[in-house]
């Protein structure tokens, strides 16, 4: 069986919701355009219950099937918020709004997730209770422990947890997964500099920001290079970097630089931050100057249940084909979700487009049908109707 | 020769000018209120002709001594643009702007050369022309080149140009002054590296540019220590670094670096140029990247002609006692572009135990005056002497 039919035919529509929320992108936790929009469909195809504020702004509702023998609740998890960068697609449904950019596909989750719960509540053929779920701040922001802490998992009497996320570079519409650890650990941190400030013809009166910023840059490349095990996974990566001063001709007193850092073990994850702030402290001691260094501990390792895992391969069989993928350094927010309740998350090929988080990059539209499918696939395998 | 007695009877009202220009302080070339004032009393003076707008907002005013059997006519030059610095001086005739402030002492600089005006139309015992300068926009807008490009110095035939600036730390009253390069050659460059952006998480498939640029800006700091011969002078200073990115989890497209280059010749200005290009190109091409370098050529080295020079300091003796050899200094100006058209000298005159310049706290030593006005009557009345 491939594509439900219902699926293939919502496509132009959800299409048009994905497209929508593409042009309105909303980052972390302000997705209020976006969660109205979701609470405001959700209301519309006749769910039995639609709860907002859950975590800030997440969004919840409950669609029963046509019987309830077993008591069972299926979760199924998408997120809605954008990432703050400039979108350069040059699409007629590119963003409007400067600095804000759906380049990882959570329009795309969003819309699959609508068309999902549209789907289960015209048809409701499962026993037991399907809670749809949409959490905001997956990117850096823990909004997904947020819905967790606000203690959804009970309130609703979800037992098992899935989610999709699409993936760049796998074939259009065709499913891959692994069992136990999927994704990466995701710590971010925050080096404050100080030197001293002064003018750009005046170098000799200053301990220059700039300088020893960039030799903090270069220094910190050795921790993966130098102090891991090769055999180890891991990435440290520093994405942003900003001096206090903007002008031509003012040595900078101060620099921001901001980071992540991935691993796969408990043991990387804590020896990695320990060799940032040796190294950050060496290196503004070298120059006379100096550095604090924040750290903020963001998701745990995401790891897939393994006999969930072999549910949504299943599923996805039934719906196209499924592969084993490779462990990845991204971090999921789902992770937390996992922690607390069995399940997988699932990759779903977006085909031949730019990489997630690229200002190029599109969600495509012609897997809306296959993720829908899946969605419902899950719930109607795990919850037979009776 | 101590300071003209005429000028310590000035001094009271020449301060009252000055202090009116600090209160009122105009950026660049909007200096119209200024401009305005300044036209103003070179009429009241009784001045032979006066032009305004030569260089946009620039005052020209002609003043013709008793007599011209030489046929001299000497350029004297002020500036009068204010910084955008908030001042933080508290003083009752304090900056009425906000962000806008007299803090390099352009007001005091105007002020003298006003105070000189009258008394050189007042007694014109000089054999030829003096023509006073009043200057727009030296801070950075380049208005000394606007008003050469003008034809100011063909129009009024000016032979030499003389330029003064107020030295905080120096004893108030004293001169100090340097033959050839004195100020810098100050020039920017604005950089744009461009790697591949992507996910934090996959840096095997990005071209990291924030690695790239921060290897660049090291590489940088080898034209001082390395390429430069090392008793000539160069800054190369990054002063701004902004990754296009301010997420902790995304890998920027590009980076953008700022900054200044302070040289004091010519030789020395190419080659920093060249080989910013040269490292910027060869760095990004090391990691599989682009820099795109655009090197702003701002003001020239200033350079002191050395006949003039020693006049300048003879008549600086004469009132002080001594001139000392001033320093060079890494700060450009835009006398620099006039001191390229004629010959001529710049010197510094003592602010006293101040604040420094472009300091929020800086104010101009209204006990500079006579001073400054003495330097310019003697100027005038020495090199054209009456016949």
């Amino acid at each position: 069986m491939p594509v439900k039919n219902r699926a293939a035919e919502f496509q132009e529509e959800v299409a048009g919701w994905r497209r929508d929320i593409h042009e309105h992108p909303e980052i972390l936790y302000d997705t209020h355009r976006t969660s109205a929009l979701v609470a405001e469909k959700l209301k519309s195809f006749g769910c039995d219950e639609v709860v907002t504020g859950i975590g800030r702004t997440g969004v919840v509702a409950v669609i029963r099937g046509r019987s309830d023998t077993k008591g069972r609740a299926i979760g199924l998890r998408a997120d809605m918020d954008a990432l703050p960068m400039q979108e350069q697609t040059g699409l007629p449904h590119a963003s409007k709004i400067p600095n804000a950019m759906h380049a990882c596909g959570h329009d795309g989750h969003t819309a699959m997730l609508l068309g999902a719960a549209k789907y289960l509540a015209e048809t409701r053929n499962f026993d037991g209770t399907a809670v749809v779920i949409f959490q905001p701040a997956e990117e850096g922001g823990n909004g997904g422990e947020a819905m967790v802490k606000d203690g959804m998992m009970e309130r609703f009497g979800i037992d098992e947890v899935y989610a999709i996320h699409n993936s760049p570079g796998i074939e259009a519409g065709k499913f891959a997964i692994r069992p136990g650890p999927i994704l990466a650990s995701v710590d971010e941190f925050t080096l404050h500099l100080k030197g001293r400030g002064g003018h750009g013809a005046k170098p000799h009166m200053t301990v220059d920001t700039t300088v020893m910023m960039c030799h903090m840059i270069s220094a910190l490349q050795t921790i993966v290079s130098r102090n891991m095990d090769p055999i180890e996974k891991a990435v440290m990566t520093l994405t942003s970097a900003e001096t206090s001063s903007k002008a031509f001709n003012v040595i900078p007193d101060r620099a921001e630089v901001r980071g992540t850092i991935r691993t796969h073990s408990e043991e990387v994850r804590a020896m990695i931050p320990k060799r940032i702030k040796e190294i950050a402290e060496g290196v503004a001691q070298t120059f006379g100057g100096s550095v604090e260094v924040e750290m903020r501990i963001g998701v745990p390792v995401t790891i897939n249940d393994e006999a969930a895992t072999e549910y949504a391969r299943e599923a996805a069989e039934a719906v196209t084909s499924c592969e084993d993928v490779p462990i990845l350094m991204g971090g999921e927010d789902f992770s937390f979700m996992l922690m607390e309740r069995p399940g997988a998350m699932i990759r779903l090929g977006n085909g031949n487009s730019a990489g997630l988080h690229h200002p190029e990059y599109d969600f495509n539209d012609e897997i809306i049908p296959a993720g829908i499918s899946w969605f419902a696939e899950v719930v109607e395998r795990r919850m037979p109707a009776a | 020769m101590p300071v003209k007695n005429r000028f310590a009877e000035l001094q009271e009202e020449i301060t009252a000018w000055r202090r009116d220009i600090h209160e009122n302080p105009e950026i660049l070339f909007e200096t119209h209120r200024t401009s305005a004032l300044v036209a103003e009393k070179l009429k009241e003076f009784g001045c032979d002709e006066i032009v305004t707008g030569i260089g946009r907002t620039g005052v020209v005013g002609v003043i013709k001594g008793k007599s011209d059997t030489s046929g001299k006519v000497i350029g004297l030059r002020a500036d009068m643009d204010a910084l955008p610095i908030h001042e933080q001086t508290g003083l009752e005739y304090a900056s009425k702007t906000a962000n806008a402030m007299h803090a390099c002492g352009h007001d005091g600089h105007t002020a003298m050369l006003l105070g000189a005006a009258k008394y050189l139309s007042e007694t014109r015992n000089f054999d030829g022309t003096v023509v006073v300068i009043f200057q727009p926009a030296e801070e950075g807008g380049g208005g000394g080149k606007e008003m050469c490009d003008d034809g100011m110095m063909e129009r009024w035939n000016i032979q030499e140009v003389y330029g003064m600036h107020n030295w905080p730390g120096k004893p108030v009253g004293s001169f100090a002054i340097r033959s050839g390069a004195f100020f810098a050659a100050t020039d920017q460059f604005d950089i744009t590296f461009e790697g591949r952006g992507g996910h934090a998480a996959k840096p095997h498939e990005t071209i990291d540019t924030t690695v790239m640029s921060a290897q660049a800006v090291l590489a940088l700091q080898t034209i001082a220590s390395r390429n430069a011969d090392p008793v000539d002078r160069v800054v190369v200073s990054v002063t701004s670094f902004e990754t296009s990115s301010k997420a902790f989890n995304v890998i920027p497209q590009r980076v953008q670096i700022k900054g200044t280059v302070r040289t004091m010749s010519a030789e020395m200005r190419d080659l920093a140029e060249k080989r910013i290009k040269e490292i910027c190109a060869g760095v990004a091409a090391t990691f599989g990247g682009t820099a795109d370098v655009t090197y702003h050529r701002g003001y020239p080295v200033m350079v002191n002609h050395e006949e003039q020079t020693d006049f300048a300091a003879k008549v600086a003796s004469d009132i002080s006692g001594n001139c000392e050899e001033a320093p060079l200094v890494m700060g450009g100006e835009d006398f620099a572009f006039m001191l390229e058209e004629r010959p001529g000298a710049y010197i510094l005159v003592g602010n006293g135990d101040s604040a420094d310049v472009h300091h929020p706290e800086y104010n101009f030593n209204d006990e500079a005056i006579p001073a400054g006005c003495s330097w310019w009557a003697g100027i005038v009345e020495q090199r054209m002497p009456a016949a």
